[in-house]
């Protein structure tokens, strides 16, 4: 009797050997390019550079000590501050415009209307983070830039240099994130108001209320636990933004701009010291892994499911 | 009644809310495409300043011109073609073979094969960790480190699998009392039944590998290997890469022009694909 479970589990495997076969590329993807960088988190605990004749060679905690209260203590935590406000604020904001875009497009009566501004608003979304890049360099060039010269026109005497002024990075940093992703964020807020049914807008019509105050007292609550778990599933990855800083700053702007990321990046290639770059990955790493957590069991209590 | 009551509340705040957001919706459109219409229209004006004009003063193609036929911006733009086909393809592959071997419920160890991949969207080892495997096993510096690991695309693989569950049962039950082996049904039956998801999921890997820079920067050193996006970049930040003697005095054109280069692609599929884009978002959402 007790070999027969085993017999058949054998002959089960066997049969379906070709579909092991056909996920091995699968596995063998997985394990190369996450699994064996994910060992080499290790790093984050020795000493380790560039230019370092052996191998990494253990230090334990020192590099988080010099991050935390050792000479890199200043970059480290400005880097810290400037994550947690740029993506806290980008993510308030694109909650805030992408609600109200998605509650205004929903008002719109014209179907061919509400399609095209949907096409133009979703366009930047493809662009990469480059072009997007490119394109406000572009026009918010000191020299002949579509915006200096319109400020011109209106009589300012001299050019701004945006993304090179400390005092207007930010704001124009989170203008063109806006830019790029507030149209494409509106899409789940729509989905979402496709599931409201038509009797609760009749209803209200039967009580006098206009279609501003539909949008007040029906739309937007039934939007609220759909923007709840957005922001939360979002605030789980506040620490990762990376990209968009990485091509919008520059050394005039480090103070103000500078993400853990892009901090892990220069420490880790531009200095050649990886254990240190390493180190900083790994904190960003864990205080993500920590809200992404936090943020589900927020999300279960909310919704009674968990989302990973 | 509605009819009624709607007149009786008033057509005077109404018509307001409508005239206020009709504005609106002309003020959005406008922002967005204000900076789009500016680099199109500069990218065909050789003018040496542009000023506040949204048509061409002096209309010419001179910038397109110089990227298609300068060394320099040609063999970018041809490394982009090269490496969104060939990582478009490779990210299929996995993509539907994963999801192909995850949609068979029965399979001794499918719980286990589905945490093993979910797991590498959650953790991951980080640039640098990531950086020495790469030049670990030799491939940095070649346009396989800007291909192969960005391959294996979890959040495509869960679309897939998803689609692939549409596909009904008797279909493959019957496949297989025919005596046709797995690897049969998927490529006679399942793939060509997916034309569909394969449009979209292949679409997601290009603008992926299109859109690829911050690979670049990490992995390649040879600049012979640098794509579109990396010289769109150094084109923008300098003027240094126009040593072309045809190419002085109109950097800007070609800065604007090399802009649009690097979107157009998406530009022209864009309209025939953005359902399939939104489709997945929305699919994606409901999952979640």
């Amino acid at each position: 009797m007790t070999q027969r479970p085993t017999r058949n589990l054998g002959r089960k495997l066997y049969a379906d050997r070709m579909y092991y076969l056909m996920f091995l590329p699968v596995m063998v993807f997985a394990l190369v390019f996450s699994y064996a960088p994910m060992a080499g988190v290790a790093l984050a605990f020795t000493k380790f550079k560039s230019t370092s004749v052996d191998g990494p060679e253990w230090i334990g905690f020192d590099n988080f000590e010099n991050l935390f209260v050792g000479i890199k203590s200043d970059l480290f935590w400005g880097s810290f501050a400037n994550t947690i406000t740029l993506s806290v604020a980008n993510l308030v904001l694109a909650t805030i415009l992408s609600v109200v875009i998605a509650l205004l497009l929903n008002e719109l009566v014209s179907r061919k209307g509400r399609s095209f501004i949907q096409t133009v608003i979703y366009l930047p979304h493809f662009m990469s983070w480059v072009v997007v890049a490119s394109i406000f360099t572009i026009v918010l060039s000191p020299s002949d830039g579509f915006i200096n010269n319109l400020l011109k026109g209106l009589g300012a005497k001299d050019s701004i240099y945006f993304l090179a002024d400390e005092g207007w990075w930010t704001p124009v940093y989170l203008f063109i994130n806006r830019w790029k992703e507030t149209g494409w964020g509106t899409i789940i807020y729509l989905a979402a108001l496709t599931t409201i049914s038509p009797e609760q807008y009749e209803a209200a019509m039967v009580d006098g209320a206009g279609r501003f105050r539909q949008m007040l007292v029906i739309t937007l609550p039934a939007l609220s636990t759909t923007i709840l778990i957005v922001f939360i599933l979002n605030l789980g990855k506040v620490l990762n933004i990376f990209e968009s800083v990485f091509v919008l700053q520059n050394p005039l702007v480090y103070d103000t701009s500078d993400v853990l990321t892009t901090f892990a990046y220069r420490v880790g290639f531009k200095d050649g010291n990886y254990a240190l770059g390493t180190a900083i990955d790994l904190f960003k790493s864990f205080i993500g892994l920590i809200l992404v957590l936090s943020t589900d069991a927020i999300n279960r209590k909310i919704r009674g499911s968990s989302v990973l | 009644m509605r009819e009624v009551f709607s007149f009786r509340n008033g057509r005077a705040p109404r018509s307001l809310f409508r005239v206020f957001n009709f504005l609106f919706m002309v003020g959005l459109v406008v922002a967005m495409a204000i900076p789009i219409v500016k680099v199109l229209s500069d990218s065909v004006d050789r003018s040496s300043t542009y000023g506040l004009t949204f048509w061409p003063k002096n209309f010419s193609l001179v910038a397109y011109q110089s990227i298609f036929t300068n060394h320099s911006l040609f063999v970018p733009l041809i490394v982009s073609v090269v490496t969104t086909l060939g990582g478009m393809l490779v990210g299929l592959v996995l993509t539907t073979l994963g999801a192909y071997v995850l949609r068979k419920r029965d399979l001794i160890g499918r719980g286990f094969f589905s945490k093993f991949i979910f797991i590498t969207m959650i953790f991951s080892g980080g640039i640098i960790p990531t950086f020495l495997v790469l030049k670990g096993i030799g491939i940095t510096n070649t346009l396989w480190a800007v291909t192969l690991p960005t391959a294996l695309n979890v959040f495509n693989l869960v679309l897939m699998r998803n689609f692939f569950e549409q596909v009904p049962d008797s279909l493959f039950e019957s496949a297989e009392m025919d005596g046709a082996s797995p690897f049969t049904v998927f490529w006679a039956i399942v793939l060509p039944l997916s034309k569909a998801a394969l449009a979209s999921i292949g679409l997601f890997f290009a603008v992926q590998y299109w859109n690829e820079f911050f690979a670049y920067v990490i992995y390649i050193s040879d600049t012979v290997l640098y794509n579109f996006q990396i010289k769109l970049r150094e084109l923008v930040l300098s003027d240094q890469n126009l040593t072309d003697p045809a190419l002085i005095g109109f950097s800007n054109t070609v800065k604007n022009a090399a802009v649009v280069v690097a979107m157009l692609p998406f530009f022209v599929l864009y309209p025939f694909v953005q359902k399939y884009f939104t489709a997945g978002v929305t699919m994606g959402a409901v999952k979640e």
